[in-house]
């Protein structure tokens, strides 16, 4: 099932159920991020275990964004 | 989400006033030691990297691009003296936070195209932690600076500095950044660990 969730402010369509399982749909590397889920920040060690919900509003800070 | 920039009080180190911090939840860490030698912050930040590991926090070096890479440090803030971000970028590779300050949606724009992280915007009021300050933006500098940003499909994480207090948080985060940095007010609260843990709750 997928959910809506926000990614920096846009809006986007994920089959991603878990933290997780979104930076691996993300793409996102190993090192140099920090990602809050509903303005709290969500440590890698629990990333597994962080459900998305409908709705979540998600920011990452991630190395390079490529303007 | 809440960065906290270290500071010291008579009382309390640069290096408790992490601790502090992540004690009470701040998982995003800023070490600024300003006017410090190389070696000054080499002997802080290396314990304090080590407690970040610890509470799987974020842990990025105020200025010293040097140093970031030496003390396996997440990333770099850079200020408006500091090191250009696109000087920065070339130096640390794609696999680093750098964070920019920025005054207007001029400077936002520009840390964008150079390859930022993060932008960390203000002053949101007058405060003594800095010297040197540009304007300061209000609530309503916020809420043009995203507005453009949106306009301008600007997806950076934007993060609202500048002597900003508990009583400020809810309007701030109303005008739609992404979070808040805090230094001084969390150490002057009579107990910095549960003054964090009840910023967090603003947020």
């Amino acid at each position: 099932m997928s959910v809506h969730i926000k990614i920096n402010r846009e809006e986007k369509v994920t089959e991603a159920e878990t933290i997780q399982q979104l930076a691996q749909e993300l793409a996102l590397p190993e090192r140099g991020v920090a990602l809050a889920v509903n303005n709290r920040i969500i440590t890698r060690s629990t990333w597994e275990e962080t459900p998305l919900h409908e709705g979540d509003d998600v920011t990452i800070i991630k190395a390079a964004f490529g303007g | 989400m809440i960065q906290f920039i270290s500071h010291y009080t008579e009382q309390i180190s640069y290096l408790k006033s992490i601790e502090l911090a992540l004690e009470g939840g701040c998982r995003w860490i800023q070490l600024r030691m300003k006017k410090a030698t190389a070696d000054e912050i080499r002997e802080v930040a290396k314990p304090a990297l080590k407690l970040c590991r610890k509470y799987g926090a974020t842990f990025i070096l105020d200025d010293h691009v040097e140093l970031v890479k030496e003390l396996g440090a997440d990333g770099v803030h850079l200020g408006k003296n500091d090191m250009p971000i696109e000087e920065a970028r070339k130096v640390l590779g794609p696999d680093c936070i750098i964070g920019g300050t920025a005054n207007t949606f001029e400077d936002v724009k520009a840390h964008w195209e150079h390859g930022a992280s993060y932008i960390g915007c203000g002053p949101f009021r007058f405060t003594t932690t800095k010297e040197g300050l540009s304007p300061i933006l209000g609530l309503e500098g916020y809420q043009q600076i995203v507005a453009q940003m949106k306009a301008e499909g600007i997806d950076l994480p934007i993060v609202a500095i500048g002597g900003i207090t508990a009583e400020d948080i809810p309007d701030i985060m109303a005008t739609g950044v992404t979070g808040i940095a805090l230094s001084g007010t969390v150490l002057r609260a009579e107990n910095p660990v549960e003054e964090m843990k009840r910023l967090i709750q603003l947020i």
